[in-house]
Protein backbone atom coordinates (compact mmCIF):
# COMPACT_ATOMS: atom_id res chain seq x y z
CA UNK A 1 0.00 0.00 0.00
CA UNK A 2 1.23 3.44 -1.00
CA UNK A 3 2.47 5.78 1.68
CA UNK A 4 4.66 8.98 1.47
CA UNK A 5 6.77 7.82 -1.59
CA UNK A 6 8.33 8.79 -4.60
CA UNK A 7 6.73 9.30 -7.59
CA UNK A 8 7.95 9.38 -10.87
CA UNK A 9 6.67 11.31 -13.90
CA UNK A 10 9.04 10.47 -17.20
CA UNK A 11 6.99 12.74 -19.18
CA UNK A 12 8.17 15.54 -16.68
CA UNK A 13 12.37 14.84 -17.03
CA UNK A 14 14.13 17.05 -18.79
CA UNK A 15 17.10 15.43 -17.97
CA UNK A 16 18.65 17.94 -16.06
CA UNK A 17 21.13 15.75 -14.18
CA UNK A 18 20.36 17.69 -10.78
CA UNK A 19 18.58 14.49 -9.24
CA UNK A 20 22.23 12.54 -10.03
CA UNK A 21 24.24 15.40 -8.63
CA UNK A 22 22.30 15.60 -5.36
CA UNK A 23 21.80 11.59 -4.68
CA UNK A 24 25.55 12.07 -4.00
CA UNK A 25 24.96 14.54 -1.24
CA UNK A 26 22.86 11.81 0.30
CA UNK A 27 24.98 10.69 3.42
CA UNK A 28 24.18 7.26 3.01
CA UNK A 29 26.67 7.15 0.16
CA UNK A 30 28.45 10.14 -0.32
CA UNK A 31 30.42 11.04 -3.32
CA UNK A 32 28.42 8.21 -5.43
CA UNK A 33 24.97 8.95 -7.15
CA UNK A 34 22.55 5.88 -7.19
CA UNK A 35 19.96 7.15 -9.20
CA UNK A 36 20.14 6.41 -13.11
CA UNK A 37 19.15 8.59 -15.74
CA UNK A 38 18.65 7.48 -19.43
CA UNK A 39 18.43 8.76 -22.30
CA UNK A 40 16.62 6.07 -24.13
CA UNK A 41 17.18 7.17 -27.82
CA UNK A 42 19.64 9.85 -27.55
CA UNK A 43 20.57 11.94 -30.90
CA UNK A 44 16.68 11.38 -31.81
CA UNK A 45 14.95 11.84 -28.89
CA UNK A 46 15.37 14.61 -25.77
CA UNK A 47 13.45 11.69 -23.42
CA UNK A 48 14.56 10.47 -20.23
CA UNK A 49 14.15 8.27 -17.64
CA UNK A 50 15.12 9.06 -13.92
CA UNK A 51 15.31 5.38 -12.07
CA UNK A 52 15.55 5.12 -8.70
CA UNK A 53 15.35 2.21 -6.57
CA UNK A 54 11.24 1.03 -6.65
CA UNK A 55 11.27 -0.87 -3.45
CA UNK A 56 9.68 -4.09 -4.72
CA UNK A 57 6.44 -5.39 -2.51
CA UNK A 58 5.53 -8.35 -4.27
CA UNK A 59 7.36 -10.49 -5.00
CA UNK A 60 9.28 -8.25 -1.80
CA UNK A 61 12.87 -7.19 -2.85
CA UNK A 62 13.97 -10.16 -5.96
CA UNK A 63 17.16 -8.46 -5.01
CA UNK A 64 17.36 -9.12 -1.24
CA UNK A 65 15.90 -12.76 -2.25
CA UNK A 66 18.94 -13.83 -4.58
CA UNK A 67 20.84 -12.20 -2.06
CA UNK A 68 23.39 -15.61 -1.06
CA UNK A 69 24.64 -13.66 1.92
CA UNK A 70 21.42 -12.24 3.65
CA UNK A 71 22.73 -8.85 3.21
CA UNK A 72 19.79 -6.77 1.79
CA UNK A 73 17.64 -5.65 4.69
CA UNK A 74 14.15 -4.37 4.22
CA UNK A 75 12.52 -1.93 7.09
CA UNK A 76 9.26 -2.51 8.60
CA UNK A 77 8.51 0.35 6.60
CA UNK A 78 8.98 -1.14 3.00
CA UNK A 79 12.38 0.21 2.60
CA UNK A 80 14.67 -1.92 0.70
CA UNK A 81 17.97 -0.82 2.09
CA UNK A 82 21.65 -0.93 0.63
CA UNK A 83 23.62 -3.88 1.41
CA UNK A 84 24.97 -4.50 4.17
CA UNK A 85 28.49 -3.82 4.21
CA UNK A 86 29.61 -6.36 6.92
CA UNK A 87 27.49 -9.05 4.97
CA UNK A 88 27.91 -8.14 1.10
CA UNK A 89 30.45 -10.29 -0.87
CA UNK A 90 29.87 -8.60 -3.82
CA UNK A 91 28.62 -11.52 -5.71
CA UNK A 92 26.35 -9.29 -8.03
CA UNK A 93 23.36 -11.16 -7.94
CA UNK A 94 21.21 -8.60 -6.88
CA UNK A 95 22.67 -6.51 -9.79
CA UNK A 96 21.96 -8.74 -12.11
CA UNK A 97 18.46 -10.33 -10.45
CA UNK A 98 16.73 -6.44 -10.16
CA UNK A 99 13.72 -6.15 -13.09
CA UNK A 100 14.26 -2.82 -13.02
CA UNK A 101 18.10 -2.69 -13.49
CA UNK A 102 18.72 -0.74 -10.47
CA UNK A 103 21.93 -1.82 -8.05
CA UNK A 104 25.31 -0.23 -8.51
CA UNK A 105 28.51 -2.70 -7.28
CA UNK A 106 32.08 -1.52 -6.33
CA UNK A 107 34.24 -4.80 -7.85
CA UNK A 108 37.22 -3.65 -5.84
CA UNK A 109 34.99 -3.11 -2.69
CA UNK A 110 32.97 -5.78 -3.24
CA UNK A 111 30.01 -3.99 -2.34
CA UNK A 112 26.54 -3.67 -3.46
CA UNK A 113 24.94 0.19 -3.46
CA UNK A 114 21.79 1.21 -3.99
CA UNK A 115 19.51 3.68 -3.83
CA UNK A 116 17.60 3.64 0.14
CA UNK A 117 15.41 6.42 -0.81
CA UNK A 118 17.42 8.60 1.20
CA UNK A 119 16.77 6.79 4.53
CA UNK A 120 18.84 8.86 6.79
CA UNK A 121 16.28 12.00 5.46
CA UNK A 122 13.31 10.13 4.81
CA UNK A 123 13.01 8.18 8.20
CA UNK A 124 12.85 11.66 9.44
CA UNK A 125 10.26 12.91 7.47
CA UNK A 126 12.06 14.58 5.45
CA UNK A 127 12.27 14.48 1.35
CA UNK A 128 14.74 12.66 -0.58
CA UNK A 129 17.50 14.41 -2.21
CA UNK A 130 16.77 13.80 -5.69
CA UNK A 131 13.06 14.70 -5.23
CA UNK A 132 13.80 18.17 -3.37
CA UNK A 133 16.08 19.24 -5.89
CA UNK A 134 13.88 18.00 -9.11
CA UNK A 135 13.04 21.53 -11.20
CA UNK A 136 9.69 19.83 -13.13
CA UNK A 137 8.59 17.48 -10.27
CA UNK A 138 9.54 14.14 -12.56
CA UNK A 139 10.29 12.57 -8.82
CA UNK A 140 7.61 14.10 -6.35
CA UNK A 141 8.03 12.88 -2.80
CA UNK A 142 4.49 12.61 -0.77
CA UNK A 143 1.67 10.74 -0.46
CA UNK A 144 -0.97 9.89 -3.66
CA UNK A 145 -3.10 12.35 -2.03
CA UNK A 146 -1.06 15.64 -2.04
CA UNK A 147 0.30 14.52 -5.66
CA UNK A 148 -3.02 14.70 -6.49
CA UNK A 149 -3.87 17.92 -4.49
CA UNK A 150 -1.25 19.63 -6.43
CA UNK A 151 -1.69 17.72 -9.79
CA UNK A 152 -5.89 16.80 -9.68
CA UNK A 153 -6.76 14.03 -12.09
CA UNK A 154 -3.24 12.70 -12.15
CA UNK A 155 -3.46 8.69 -12.04
CA UNK A 156 -0.20 6.51 -10.84
CA UNK A 157 0.49 2.89 -11.59
CA UNK A 158 2.74 1.10 -8.68
CA UNK A 159 2.75 -2.55 -10.86
CA UNK A 160 5.12 -3.72 -13.52
CA UNK A 161 5.13 -6.67 -16.18
CA UNK A 162 7.56 -8.15 -16.54
CA UNK A 163 6.13 -10.88 -19.31
CA UNK A 164 4.25 -12.50 -17.26
CA UNK A 165 5.09 -11.70 -13.91
CA UNK A 166 3.61 -8.58 -12.28
CA UNK A 167 5.49 -6.90 -10.20
CA UNK A 168 4.03 -4.54 -7.32
CA UNK A 169 6.32 -1.80 -5.87
CA UNK A 170 6.73 0.97 -3.01
CA UNK A 171 7.33 3.53 -5.61
CA UNK A 172 5.09 4.40 -8.20
CA UNK A 173 4.76 6.00 -11.94
CA UNK A 174 2.54 8.79 -13.01
CA UNK A 175 0.12 6.93 -15.94
CA UNK A 176 -2.71 8.28 -18.30
CA UNK A 177 -5.93 7.76 -16.43
CA UNK A 178 -6.70 4.75 -18.86
CA UNK A 179 -3.31 3.50 -18.38
CA UNK A 180 -3.95 3.25 -14.47
CA UNK A 181 -5.90 -0.09 -14.44
CA UNK A 182 -3.35 -1.99 -16.14
CA UNK A 183 0.71 -3.04 -15.18
CA UNK A 184 3.26 -0.42 -16.54
CA UNK A 185 5.24 -2.54 -19.29
CA UNK A 186 8.90 -3.21 -17.67
CA UNK A 187 10.20 -4.16 -21.27
CA UNK A 188 9.89 -8.07 -20.88
CA UNK A 189 9.49 -10.09 -22.84
CA UNK A 190 12.13 -8.52 -25.24
CA UNK A 191 10.51 -8.32 -29.04
CA UNK A 192 13.37 -6.17 -30.89
CA UNK A 193 17.03 -6.05 -30.21
CA UNK A 194 18.98 -3.27 -31.98
CA UNK A 195 15.84 -3.83 -35.30
CA UNK A 196 16.40 -7.40 -35.01
CA UNK A 197 12.97 -9.30 -33.88
CA UNK A 198 14.06 -12.02 -31.16
CA UNK A 199 10.55 -13.43 -30.80
CA UNK B 1 13.36 4.61 11.71
CA UNK B 2 12.61 0.84 12.03
CA UNK B 3 14.36 -1.76 12.40
CA UNK B 4 15.40 -3.56 9.23
CA UNK B 5 14.71 -7.25 8.89
CA UNK B 6 15.71 -10.19 6.21
CA UNK B 7 13.89 -11.52 3.52
CA UNK B 8 12.71 -14.79 2.53
CA UNK B 9 10.70 -15.94 -0.42
CA UNK B 10 7.06 -16.81 0.39
CA UNK B 11 5.53 -20.02 -0.60
CA UNK B 12 3.73 -19.75 -3.62
CA UNK B 13 -0.39 -19.78 -3.20
CA UNK B 14 -1.92 -23.57 -3.76
CA UNK B 15 -3.81 -24.08 -6.95
CA UNK B 16 -7.14 -25.25 -6.00
CA UNK B 17 -8.34 -28.95 -5.69
CA UNK B 18 -3.88 -29.46 -5.93
CA UNK B 19 -2.92 -32.35 -2.82
CA UNK B 20 -1.35 -31.09 0.75
CA UNK B 21 1.81 -29.83 0.32
CA UNK B 22 4.65 -31.23 2.22
CA UNK B 23 5.56 -30.41 6.31
CA UNK B 24 6.76 -26.59 5.50
CA UNK B 25 10.21 -26.67 4.61
CA UNK B 26 10.91 -24.39 7.78
CA UNK B 27 10.13 -26.96 9.82
CA UNK B 28 12.14 -29.59 8.00
CA UNK B 29 15.27 -26.43 7.95
CA UNK B 30 14.99 -26.46 11.84
CA UNK B 31 14.88 -30.04 12.27
CA UNK B 32 18.11 -30.70 10.06
CA UNK B 33 19.49 -27.56 11.56
CA UNK B 34 19.29 -28.92 15.18
CA UNK B 35 20.27 -32.05 14.05
CA UNK B 36 23.44 -30.16 12.91
CA UNK B 37 24.08 -28.18 15.80
CA UNK B 38 23.82 -31.10 18.04
CA UNK B 39 26.38 -33.57 15.52
CA UNK B 40 29.18 -30.74 15.96
CA UNK B 41 28.30 -30.12 20.09
CA UNK B 42 29.20 -33.80 20.76
CA UNK B 43 31.57 -33.75 18.07
CA UNK B 44 33.37 -30.58 19.79
CA UNK B 45 32.44 -32.26 23.61
CA UNK B 46 33.98 -35.48 22.17
CA UNK B 47 37.53 -33.30 21.13
CA UNK B 48 37.76 -31.51 24.28
CA UNK B 49 37.39 -35.06 26.05
CA UNK B 50 39.80 -36.73 24.05
CA UNK B 51 42.80 -33.66 23.29
CA UNK B 52 42.80 -32.90 27.21
CA UNK B 53 43.89 -36.51 27.55
CA UNK B 54 40.50 -37.79 29.26
CA UNK B 55 40.24 -34.26 30.94
CA UNK B 56 43.62 -35.02 32.69
CA UNK B 57 45.01 -31.70 31.12
CA UNK B 58 41.39 -29.90 31.38
CA UNK B 59 41.60 -26.51 33.59
CA UNK B 60 38.40 -26.94 35.53
CA UNK B 61 38.68 -22.58 36.20
CA UNK B 62 38.01 -22.93 32.66
CA UNK B 63 34.92 -24.51 32.40
CA UNK B 64 32.39 -22.14 31.73
CA UNK B 65 34.59 -21.00 28.66
CA UNK B 66 35.09 -24.56 27.42
CA UNK B 67 31.16 -24.90 28.06
CA UNK B 68 30.26 -21.32 25.54
CA UNK B 69 32.13 -22.97 23.02
CA UNK B 70 30.30 -25.92 23.06
CA UNK B 71 26.73 -23.38 22.81
CA UNK B 72 28.71 -21.42 20.28
CA UNK B 73 29.57 -24.83 18.08
CA UNK B 74 25.98 -25.58 18.28
CA UNK B 75 24.94 -22.07 17.30
CA UNK B 76 27.10 -21.72 14.69
CA UNK B 77 26.20 -25.38 13.01
CA UNK B 78 22.34 -24.18 13.75
CA UNK B 79 22.13 -20.82 11.66
CA UNK B 80 24.98 -21.77 9.14
CA UNK B 81 22.51 -24.76 8.33
CA UNK B 82 19.74 -22.24 7.90
CA UNK B 83 21.50 -19.98 6.18
CA UNK B 84 23.00 -22.28 3.38
CA UNK B 85 19.24 -24.06 3.18
CA UNK B 86 18.28 -20.43 1.32
CA UNK B 87 18.38 -21.06 -2.58
CA UNK B 88 20.74 -18.17 -3.01
CA UNK B 89 23.16 -19.35 -0.52
CA UNK B 90 22.88 -23.14 -1.15
CA UNK B 91 23.68 -22.49 -4.42
CA UNK B 92 27.04 -20.00 -3.48
CA UNK B 93 27.91 -22.77 -1.15
CA UNK B 94 27.38 -25.45 -3.62
CA UNK B 95 28.90 -23.41 -6.43
CA UNK B 96 32.12 -21.90 -3.78
CA UNK B 97 33.00 -25.13 -2.59
CA UNK B 98 33.17 -27.06 -5.49
CA UNK B 99 35.13 -24.74 -6.99
CA UNK B 100 37.19 -24.48 -3.37
CA UNK B 101 38.22 -28.41 -3.96
CA UNK B 102 38.36 -28.64 -7.44
CA UNK B 103 41.27 -30.90 -8.88
CA UNK B 104 40.70 -29.71 -12.30
CA UNK B 105 40.58 -25.65 -11.13
CA UNK B 106 43.47 -26.53 -9.14
CA UNK B 107 45.73 -27.95 -12.12
CA UNK B 108 43.89 -24.93 -14.43
CA UNK B 109 45.26 -21.71 -11.13
CA UNK B 110 46.78 -23.43 -8.91
CA UNK B 111 48.04 -20.25 -6.79
CA UNK B 112 44.36 -18.70 -7.19
CA UNK B 113 43.18 -19.97 -4.21
CA UNK B 114 46.02 -19.27 -2.00
CA UNK B 115 46.21 -16.13 -3.17
CA UNK B 116 42.26 -15.01 -2.38
CA UNK B 117 42.58 -16.83 1.02
CA UNK B 118 45.59 -14.35 1.77
CA UNK B 119 44.27 -11.02 0.08
CA UNK B 120 40.89 -11.92 0.80
CA UNK B 121 40.29 -13.39 3.88
CA UNK B 122 43.72 -12.36 5.70
CA UNK B 123 44.44 -8.92 4.50
CA UNK B 124 41.21 -7.97 3.37
CA UNK B 125 42.12 -5.72 0.11
CA UNK B 126 38.33 -5.16 -0.90
CA UNK B 127 37.79 -3.35 2.62
CA UNK B 128 40.76 -0.97 1.48
CA UNK B 129 38.39 0.05 -1.46
CA UNK B 130 35.71 0.60 0.71
CA UNK B 131 37.70 2.87 3.59
CA UNK B 132 41.90 2.85 4.56
CA UNK B 133 40.89 4.21 7.85
CA UNK B 134 38.34 0.95 7.81
CA UNK B 135 40.75 -1.30 6.66
CA UNK B 136 43.13 -0.62 9.07
CA UNK B 137 40.67 -0.93 12.38
CA UNK B 138 39.43 -4.24 10.63
CA UNK B 139 42.94 -5.85 10.04
CA UNK B 140 43.69 -4.75 13.62
CA UNK B 141 40.37 -6.38 15.06
CA UNK B 142 41.00 -9.37 13.13
CA UNK B 143 44.65 -10.44 13.75
CA UNK B 144 43.85 -9.13 17.34
CA UNK B 145 40.94 -11.32 17.18
CA UNK B 146 42.17 -14.46 15.48
CA UNK B 147 45.65 -14.30 17.72
CA UNK B 148 42.97 -14.60 20.94
CA UNK B 149 41.50 -17.09 19.46
CA UNK B 150 44.57 -19.73 18.53
CA UNK B 151 45.19 -19.25 22.20
CA UNK B 152 42.12 -19.75 24.04
CA UNK B 153 40.12 -21.84 22.65
CA UNK B 154 42.82 -24.60 22.29
CA UNK B 155 43.78 -23.91 26.31
CA UNK B 156 39.62 -23.84 27.35
CA UNK B 157 39.92 -27.34 25.63
CA UNK B 158 42.81 -28.36 27.60
CA UNK B 159 44.51 -28.97 24.23
CA UNK B 160 46.99 -26.69 25.23
CA UNK B 161 49.41 -27.37 28.47
CA UNK B 162 52.74 -25.40 30.08
CA UNK B 163 54.11 -27.29 32.65
CA UNK B 164 57.56 -26.49 34.32
CA UNK B 165 59.68 -29.00 36.62
CA UNK B 166 61.12 -25.59 38.47
CA UNK B 167 59.28 -22.78 38.46
CA UNK B 168 59.57 -19.79 36.44
CA UNK B 169 62.59 -19.29 34.52
CA UNK B 170 63.84 -22.45 32.22
CA UNK B 171 62.44 -25.61 31.77
CA UNK B 172 59.21 -24.44 30.60
CA UNK B 173 57.40 -26.96 28.37
CA UNK B 174 54.45 -26.11 25.85
CA UNK B 175 52.62 -29.30 24.97
CA UNK B 176 49.90 -29.73 23.34
CA UNK B 177 47.58 -32.87 23.38
CA UNK B 178 49.95 -34.04 25.83
CA UNK B 179 53.05 -33.74 23.18
CA UNK B 180 55.87 -31.54 24.11
CA UNK B 181 56.38 -29.37 21.07
CA UNK B 182 58.40 -26.41 22.60
CA UNK B 183 60.99 -26.04 25.36
CA UNK B 184 61.30 -22.54 26.29
CA UNK B 185 62.79 -19.63 29.15
CA UNK B 186 59.66 -18.48 30.63
CA UNK B 187 61.62 -15.15 31.82
CA UNK B 188 63.40 -14.90 27.67
CA UNK B 189 61.59 -12.84 25.35
CA UNK B 190 59.78 -15.87 23.87
CA UNK B 191 58.35 -16.45 27.38
CA UNK B 192 57.11 -12.99 27.39
CA UNK B 193 55.18 -12.84 24.05
CA UNK B 194 54.02 -16.62 25.28
CA UNK B 195 52.01 -15.14 28.60
CA UNK B 196 50.98 -11.98 27.24
CA UNK B 197 49.68 -12.97 23.43
CA UNK B 198 45.98 -11.98 24.86
CA UNK B 199 47.61 -8.42 26.18
CA UNK B 200 49.50 -7.82 22.43
CA UNK B 201 46.01 -9.20 20.99
CA UNK B 202 43.41 -6.85 23.10
CA UNK B 203 46.37 -4.40 22.47
CA UNK B 204 45.61 -4.83 18.66
CA UNK B 205 41.69 -4.99 19.30
CA UNK B 206 40.85 -1.91 21.80
CA UNK B 207 41.70 0.99 19.04
CA UNK B 208 40.67 -0.88 15.90
CA UNK B 209 37.23 -1.09 17.96
CA UNK B 210 37.03 1.40 19.40
CA UNK B 211 37.74 3.43 15.87
CA UNK B 212 34.80 1.76 14.92
CA UNK B 213 32.39 3.13 17.57
CA UNK B 214 33.62 6.30 17.22
CA UNK B 215 32.62 5.66 13.36
CA UNK B 216 29.19 4.95 14.52
CA UNK B 217 29.09 7.76 16.52
CA UNK B 218 30.12 10.41 14.02
CA UNK B 219 29.41 9.06 10.49
CA UNK B 220 26.02 9.76 9.49
CA UNK B 221 26.40 6.96 6.60
CA UNK B 222 27.33 4.86 9.37
CA UNK B 223 24.33 5.64 12.00
CA UNK B 224 21.60 5.37 8.60
CA UNK B 225 19.67 2.81 9.66
CA UNK B 226 22.06 1.11 12.44
CA UNK B 227 20.77 -1.02 15.56
CA UNK B 228 22.22 -1.46 18.64
CA UNK B 229 22.32 -5.06 19.14
CA UNK B 230 23.94 -5.56 15.65
CA UNK B 231 26.12 -2.92 14.91
CA UNK B 232 27.27 -1.76 18.50
CA UNK B 233 26.76 -4.43 20.94
CA UNK B 234 29.75 -6.13 19.36
CA UNK B 235 31.97 -3.38 19.02
CA UNK B 236 31.12 -3.09 23.01
CA UNK B 237 31.55 -6.46 23.39
CA UNK B 238 35.15 -6.61 21.87
CA UNK B 239 36.31 -3.53 24.08
CA UNK B 240 35.11 -4.86 27.47
CA UNK B 241 36.88 -7.74 26.67
CA UNK B 242 40.12 -6.16 25.92
CA UNK B 243 40.21 -4.35 28.68
CA UNK B 244 38.75 -6.62 31.47
CA UNK B 245 41.42 -8.70 30.11
CA UNK B 246 44.00 -6.39 30.04
CA UNK B 247 42.84 -5.54 33.50
CA UNK B 248 44.05 -9.11 34.58
CA UNK B 249 47.41 -8.51 33.72
CA UNK B 250 47.60 -5.18 35.49
CA UNK B 251 45.74 -6.18 38.58
CA UNK B 252 49.19 -9.39 38.72
CA UNK B 253 51.72 -6.86 38.37
CA UNK B 254 50.89 -3.80 39.72
CA UNK B 255 48.05 -4.39 42.31
CA UNK B 256 49.53 -8.15 43.84
CA UNK B 257 46.44 -8.94 42.80
CA UNK B 258 43.74 -6.81 43.76
CA UNK B 259 39.97 -7.17 42.50
CA UNK B 260 41.50 -10.10 40.35
CA UNK B 261 38.72 -12.17 41.15
CA UNK B 262 35.94 -10.18 40.17
CA UNK B 263 37.87 -8.74 37.07
CA UNK B 264 38.30 -12.14 36.00
CA UNK B 265 34.11 -12.62 36.44
CA UNK B 266 33.57 -9.80 34.66
CA UNK B 267 36.05 -10.97 31.65
CA UNK B 268 34.38 -14.09 31.97
CA UNK B 269 30.74 -13.00 31.70
CA UNK B 270 31.75 -10.52 28.50
CA UNK B 271 33.60 -13.60 27.02
CA UNK B 272 30.66 -16.37 27.54
CA UNK B 273 28.42 -13.59 26.52
CA UNK B 274 30.50 -13.00 23.01
CA UNK B 275 30.85 -16.30 21.97
CA UNK B 276 27.16 -17.17 22.50
CA UNK B 277 25.95 -14.28 20.65
CA UNK B 278 28.69 -14.75 17.70
CA UNK B 279 26.26 -17.45 16.18
CA UNK B 280 23.11 -14.54 15.87
CA UNK B 281 24.47 -11.28 15.26
CA UNK B 282 26.95 -9.56 13.15
CA UNK B 283 30.24 -11.75 14.30
CA UNK B 284 28.24 -14.28 12.12
CA UNK B 285 30.35 -12.91 9.02
CA UNK B 286 33.53 -14.31 10.39
CA UNK B 287 31.60 -17.81 9.23
CA UNK B 288 29.99 -16.66 6.27
CA UNK B 289 32.91 -15.17 4.47
CA UNK B 290 35.09 -18.16 3.51
CA UNK B 291 32.04 -19.54 1.55
CA UNK B 292 32.70 -16.14 -0.46
CA UNK B 293 36.47 -17.18 -1.04
CA UNK B 294 34.88 -20.19 -3.57
CA UNK B 295 32.38 -18.05 -4.95
CA UNK B 296 35.29 -15.41 -6.02
CA UNK B 297 36.70 -18.35 -7.31
CA UNK B 298 34.03 -20.00 -9.24
CA UNK B 299 34.10 -16.97 -11.06
CA UNK B 300 37.76 -16.56 -11.43
CA UNK B 301 38.37 -19.97 -13.23
CA UNK B 302 35.26 -19.59 -15.87
CA UNK B 303 37.17 -16.02 -16.64
CA UNK B 304 39.86 -17.69 -17.16
CA UNK B 305 38.32 -19.66 -19.69
CA UNK B 306 36.57 -16.41 -21.41
CA UNK B 307 33.29 -18.08 -20.74
CA UNK B 308 32.23 -14.25 -20.66
CA UNK B 309 27.79 -13.63 -20.84
CA UNK B 310 27.34 -10.83 -23.09
CA UNK B 311 24.42 -7.92 -23.01
CA UNK B 312 21.70 -9.56 -25.33
CA UNK B 313 21.17 -5.89 -26.52
CA UNK B 314 24.42 -4.09 -26.18
CA UNK B 315 27.25 -6.78 -25.98
CA UNK B 316 28.46 -5.29 -23.07
CA UNK B 317 29.69 -8.53 -20.60
CA UNK B 318 27.82 -9.36 -17.60
CA UNK B 319 29.42 -12.02 -15.46
CA UNK B 320 30.51 -15.50 -16.52
CA UNK B 321 28.43 -17.71 -18.16
CA UNK B 322 28.11 -20.41 -15.55
CA UNK B 323 26.97 -17.17 -13.06
CA UNK B 324 24.56 -16.24 -15.11
CA UNK B 325 23.03 -19.73 -15.30
CA UNK B 326 23.48 -20.30 -11.41
CA UNK B 327 21.35 -17.14 -11.08
CA UNK B 328 18.99 -17.90 -13.25
CA UNK B 329 19.25 -21.29 -11.71
CA UNK B 330 18.56 -19.39 -8.09
CA UNK B 331 15.61 -17.40 -9.47
CA UNK B 332 13.86 -20.49 -10.74
CA UNK B 333 14.03 -21.63 -7.03
CA UNK B 334 12.56 -18.40 -5.75
CA UNK B 335 9.90 -18.68 -8.72
CA UNK B 336 10.94 -15.31 -9.90
CA UNK B 337 9.94 -16.14 -13.57
CA UNK B 338 11.61 -12.92 -15.18
CA UNK B 339 14.65 -14.73 -14.85
CA UNK B 340 14.86 -14.20 -19.20
CA UNK B 341 15.94 -10.42 -17.58
CA UNK B 342 19.07 -11.65 -16.39
CA UNK B 343 20.70 -11.72 -19.76
CA UNK B 344 20.56 -7.74 -20.58
CA UNK B 345 22.49 -5.70 -18.14
CA UNK B 346 21.68 -3.35 -15.80
CA UNK B 347 21.10 -0.47 -18.24
CA UNK B 348 19.67 -1.98 -21.09
CA UNK B 349 16.66 -3.17 -18.97
CA UNK B 350 16.02 0.59 -17.70
CA UNK B 351 15.92 1.61 -21.42
CA UNK B 352 14.07 -1.29 -22.38
CA UNK B 353 11.85 -0.37 -19.62
CA UNK B 354 11.74 3.64 -20.72
CA UNK B 355 10.99 2.32 -23.64
CA UNK B 356 8.26 0.28 -23.24
CA UNK B 357 7.27 3.31 -21.53
CA UNK B 358 7.16 5.46 -24.51
CA UNK B 359 5.44 3.24 -26.62
CA UNK B 360 2.78 1.40 -24.58
CA UNK B 361 2.11 4.01 -21.71
CA UNK B 362 2.70 7.76 -22.75
CA UNK B 363 3.21 7.95 -26.12
CA UNK B 364 3.67 11.95 -25.95
CA UNK B 365 6.54 11.24 -23.76
CA UNK B 366 7.94 11.55 -27.01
Amino acid sequence: MMGRTIFIDPGRCIGCQACVSACRECDSHRGKSMIHLDYSDPGQSVASLPTVCMHCEDPVAPCAEVCPADAILVTADGVVQQADTTRCIGCANCVNACPFGVPKIDLQAKLQMKCNLCYDRTAYGLAPMCATVCPTGALFYGTLEELQAERPGVQVADSFAFGDVVVSTGVAMVVPADKVQWPVPGGLPVVEVNGVDVR
Amino acid sequence: MSEPTEVRAAAPPRPPGAPEPAPPAGRSVAARATLAGTAVSLLLITAIVLGSRLLRDFDSALLPYAVATVFLAFGVAYRYTVWVSAPGARRLFKKGFGSFFSAANFKKAPTALPRMITTYLGFQKFLGARSRARWAAHQLIFWGCLLAAAITFPLTWGWFTFTSGSGSGPGYEMRIWGIKVLGFNSLNILGWLMFHGLDIAAVLVIPGASYFLWRRMKDRGAITGQRFAYDLLPLICLIVISVTGLLLTFSSIFLHGGGYEFLAILHMVSVVFTLIYIPFGKFFHIVQRPAAVGMQLFKYTARQDEQVFACKRCGEPIDTTPYVENLRGTMRDLRLDFNAFVEYCPRCKRILRGNAYLTHVKKGFK
